[in-house]
């Protein structure tokens, strides 16, 4: 577990820059939104999420999430079948603020190309950096204004 | 100096089908057709349009609507209903999310458009503030709603309602909300809660030099020039598949794509006196909430409360948190926070679904 800046972010998974989570266990891909994001967000109102067995590609926005009135999306961090989603979140959203990388997790893709998506992720180290940009992103930004 | 166009029309009212039609192009113009930032100003014919996922049935009495000629639809953006008219200006903005100007984030991008309209709303002899996180104010009253989409990797569009004039009337008959369905003095409830430019200036408005005001504001802001315009081909072709795959679609108008609607109402008894608490929920959101009875407040207080709750989680810890964070002594005066968290509670003891 790490904590980056105040950021929770695993150090077990990879990370789109989109802030999306990928968790790969025997052969499935995890899929969530980080801590980050949901800091960022603040309360979920809605995921409007993919059907089951749809295909996607690495970075294609397969969900919108909706917090307050402002509509995101969600990026596939790899290719591959959507094999189960979250019904969880119907009921409670709030599950992504809450437990970003436990019970709010969203869907789960059977990767088609694993290998290959997860050296264009940001993992390890990288992810210190990929921290430190938004953040300077965000202070560069509040300055201006 | 960088030039925007500028697609504008506050003669004639348009259908919800044509305008948000026209919307929705902005953004893919910016995205696959190469162009520069698009503001379109225009005004609609009475209507009511729901947000992306929202339940049009359970925010409308889609019957009245018929039975008024108010036509009604759903927008691509975020948030709730909004009633709109020929005194309402409507605005969308299709704008690059990495636009030097525009505040990084989703906090950011709002903030940077509603600079754009306090300065608008200066320049008329209006002071409005800014009410975190999508609403523009006037003395604790709402005067302008703000909402957004990521619709493309590059591009966002923005939504404005701004209220030059508003029949208060026709929402209540039209809206389905708890406390429009409850509260018997629904007219006086929401007169407290909502202004427009026309109550500001206390005499009647054209709509030309609010939409001159909101220009003049972009150029300043933005640091650009618009050029009147109007779709091209490209563009009136896509306007023309929004037309026929979403705004005459039925499975786009009662798309089912929603959190479950629930509404409740709930009283407590206070050293203070009596807390009413009319809420809605979206799924486990609260999407309204009215806090009346027999207490003593301001009306701006009670509105800077129920703004601080609007679309944030219905759960105790997190009203007690949002409460908080706006709370200051005796803005309720013989009530606390958990105090008042606890008649929200009750409210959504007594939710229904709608």
């Amino acid at each position: 577990m790490a904590i980056i800046k105040g950021y929770d972010m695993p150090d077990e998974l990879y990370y789109h820059e989109e802030h999306s989570w990928a968790r790969v266990k025997d052969d499935r891909v995890t899929v969530g939104m980080d801590d980050m994001f949901q800091k960022e967000a603040g309360d979920i109102v809605f995921v409007d999420l993919p059907d089951e067995e749809d295909e996607v590609e690495q970075g294609e926005v397969c969900g919108k999430i909706q917090s307050r009135k402002w509509i995101g999306k969600l990026c596939a961090p790899v290719s591959g079948e959507i094999i189960e989603i979250n019904e969880a979140l119907e009921d409670d959203t709030g599950l992504i603020n809450q437990d970003p990388y436990g019970n709010g997790w969203i869907l789960v893709i059977e990767p088609s190309d694993l290998e290959n998506d997860l050296e264009n992720l940001i993992h390890g180290d990288a992810v210190v950096d990929f921290i430190d940009r938004e953040i300077k992103r965000a202070e560069e930004e509040r300055a201006k204004a | 100096m960088y030039s925007w166009r500028l697609f504008k029309d506050t003669e004639n009212p348009v259908s919800p089908a044509s305008g948000l039609s026209i919307d929705d192009t902005l953004p893919l113009s910016l995205s696959h057709h190469g162009s520069p930032p698009i503001l379109h100003l225009y005004i609609f014919k009475p209507s009511a349009i729901v947000g992306k996922y929202q339940d049009i049935e359970a925010a409308l009495r889609l019957d009245r609507c018929r039975d008024r000629g108010i036509e009604y639809n759903r927008r691509s953006t975020g948030g709730g209903t909004v009633i709109m008219g020929p005194k309402v200006v409507a605005l969308g903005l299709g704008i690059d999310i990495d636009h030097p100007a525009l505040g990084k984030g989703i906090g950011g991008v709002f903030e940077s458009l509603s600079a754009v309209l306090t300065a608008a709303l200066g320049d008329l002899g209006i002071e409005a503030r800014f009410r975190p996180k999508n609403d523009l104010e006037v003395n604790g009253k709402k005067i302008a709603g703000l909402s957004a989409t990521l619709e493309t990797e590059k591009a966002i569009l923005f939504h404005v309602s701004l209220l030059v004039d508003f029949d208060i009337s026709l929402m209540l008959d039209i809206m389905n909300q708890p406390a429009l369905k409850l509260y018997d003095k629904g007219y006086s409830c929401f007169s407290q809660r909502i202004t427009t430019i026309q109550e500001q200036l206390g005499h009647d408005m054209d709509m030309e030099p609010v939409v001159e005001s909101i220009e003049n504001a972009f150029t300043q802001q933005f640091g650009v020039s618009f050029e009147e315009d109007e779709p091209d081909t490209w563009e009136n072709k896509c306007i023309q598949d929004f037309v026929n795959t979403r705004y005459t679609n039925p499975d786009w108008v009662f798309s089912h794509k929603h959190p479950r609607s629930s509404m409740g109402m709930g009283e407590l008894k206070t050293p203070g006196g009596l807390l009413e608490i009319y809420l809605s929920l979206a799924g486990s959101t609260i999407e309204h909430i009215v806090i009346t009875g027999d207490f003593f407040s301001t009306t701006k207080d009670i509105n800077l409360l129920e703004s601080a709750l609007k679309w944030t989680s219905a759960r105790r810890e997190k009203i007690e948190e949002h409460l908080s964070e706006v709370w200051r002594e005796d803005m309720i005066h013989g009530v606390d926070v958990p105090t008042l968290a606890e008649a929200i509670v009750k409210a959504k003891e007594n939710l229904v679904r709608m």
